[in-house]
């Protein structure tokens, strides 16, 4: 009797099993599909030209000029004035405001160390040069070449840890060499910021592990928008990869109109970063690589670049509101509202024929809000960079 | 997994071409090593071209590519990053002296 109800049971345990690894219903298309955005973290490379990347000197003196408000103008805003660490590095508001108002809203720094491109038109193909590019804007920080390198030679500390991470005196370059200098800090501090894992990794991990208990943990709801969003809702087309971007640009509808204008979105993207002096091909880049700049120099300008703009990650994406380029859409469900009810009217006529309006159930809205308040990591603390006291006491 | 060496055909030539990575990543930039042979004997071998699309989405590459002669026949391309996952159609093409290309295409199923 006992051995029989021990079988029993047995049986019942492995039916239960079965149901609950039955319940994952995943097809295999869908897991492979599901598997493409991880591992995460990512391998990354230090950027070639910047010498200073990933040197601790170089994250601590990157650190006290991100929050310094000297470089602006009437010394009122920092860096940290729009890129808040509270708020995954944005504002929350609809479009940035440093000196007055600008048109676009402000991008995350979280994995900024990861991109090719920077800002939404790409119009910067290093960190560095894209931190140089708010401290001179008239709107953003106001500031200047001068400016900026009389900060760094007249402030003990700051001229001690350019010291440190240069291994010279701020008062030896020329002032645009210590601007620069001061922008591949900047760099260096940002491109320590990195996206946490989040509870979607957990998920995709335990697939790849064939583990389908551990994968049931994940929400039902964001299991089902997982699915939506790598397979019939073709996010993935653009939202790609365990960054969940090609990093590249699109026009995905959102109107570009501006006070007085337009906005030229990855059109004047290409022309910037052609012209920039401080581009990986530039004077002030330190890659050895003679090629350094080509993808640049090989960038295609094209009449429907206008109205493209970045395709942003997606890591961290529910700390990053309100979304788009102009800020123009509140919340996630606004924004999968907007590709669920697509204006194509909107679209540029010579633009790609992938985007269509998706239709979605309000319980597929929900889905997909669902998984993308999953790709959610921990915050993590502020990177320090080298601790020691500069100048030592 | 994609043959080391694919082929492709024009009128007037052959050719065969491998990536560099052999299996191209999304948003991640690639080169192409070209071999090209004529089919009459003797043919000497014009400058190529070489752009890529996605039939599907109507939409091109973002990048011009740069084509570099290495040899007689042989060709360095790069400037090559497909952005999408999908099937993506390489073109090669040579001119002629009427003015027209001679064409050939080749796929290119990106995952």
């Amino acid at each position: 009797m006992i051995r029989r109800l021990a079988l029993l049971i047995a049986v019942l345990a492995l039916a239960v099993s079965h149901a609950v690894a039955g319940a994952l219903d995943l097809t295999e298309a869908e897991r492979r599909a599901i598997l493409r955005h991880g591992p995460w973290p990512e391998a990354t490379a230090a950027d070639p030209s910047n010498r200073v990347a990933g040197q601790p000197a170089a994250i601590a003196l990157g650190r006290l000029l991100f929050f310094d408000p000297r470089l602006s103008v009437d010394g009122s805003v920092s860096c940290a004035t729009c890129h808040l660490p509270a708020r995954a590095w944005t504002d929350g508001r609809p479009v940035a405001h440093g000196l007055a108002g600008t048109d676009r809203n402000t991008l995350g720094l979280l994995g900024v160390g990861g991109q090719r491109w920077f800002g939404w038109d790409g119009g910067g193909d290093t960190l560095w040069g894209q931190s140089l590019r708010p401290i001179l804007d008239k709107r953003e920080m106001g500031g200047s070449l001068d400016q900026t390198a009389r900060l760094l030679r007249d402030d003990p500390e700051l001229a001690c840890r350019y010291r440190r991470a240069f291994g010279h005196d701020p008062d030896q370059p020329d002032v645009e060499t210590v601007a620069v200098d001061a922008a591949k800090a900047l760099a260096a501090f940002q491109a320590e910021l990195t996206h946490a894992r989040s509870p979607f990794d957990a998920f995709r991990d335990a697939l790849a592990a064939g583990d389908d208990a551990a994968a049931l943990s994940y929400p039902p709801a964001a299991r089902r928008g997982a699915v939506l969003f790598t397979g019939r809702g073709r996010c993935a087309a653009c939202h790609v990869g365990p960054a969940f971007t090609n990093r590249e640009f699109h026009d995905i509808g959102i109107p570009f109109f501006v006070a007085g204008g337009v906005d030229p979105g990855r059109h004047g993207g290409i022309n910037r970063a052609r012209s920039s002096r401080h581009g990986q091909g530039g004077p002030f880049s330190d890659s050895p690589d003679p090629e350094a700049g080509a993808l640049t120099r090989q960038l295609a300008l094209l009449h429907r670049n206008w109205g493209e703009f970045r395709v942003p990650g997606l890591r961290d994406v529910a700390r990053t509101a309100p979304y788009m380029h102009n800020g123009s859409l509140p919340d996630l469900r606004a924004v999968v509202r907007h590709y669920a009810m697509l204006d194509e009217d909107r679209l540029h006529a010579d633009g790609e024929a992938l985007l269509k309006p998706l239709r979605l159930t309000e319980q597929e809205i929900d889905d997909l809000v669902a998984f993308l308040e999953s790709l959610t990591g921990a915050p993590a603390a502020i990177p320090v960079g080298d601790p020691a006291e500069c100048p030592p006491s | 997994m994609r043959p080391p060496f694919q082929r492709a055909e024009a009128t007037a030539y052959v050719l065969f071409f491998a990536t560099n990575p052999a299996e191209p990543a999304v948003g991640q930039p690639f080169t192409m090593a070209v071999s090209v042979c004529a089919r009459a004997a003797g043919a000497a071998i014009p400058p190529l071209t070489v752009d890529a699309w996605m039939p599907e989405h109507r939409h091109g590459m973002n990048y011009r590519t740069r084509v570099t002669q290495d040899g007689p026949g042989r060709f360095h391309v790069s400037g090559l990053l497909f952005h999408m996952p999908g099937r993506w159609e390489v073109l090669f093409g040579f001119p002629t002296p009427s003015g027209a290309t001679d064409r050939a295409t080749a796929t290119i199923e990106l995952e």
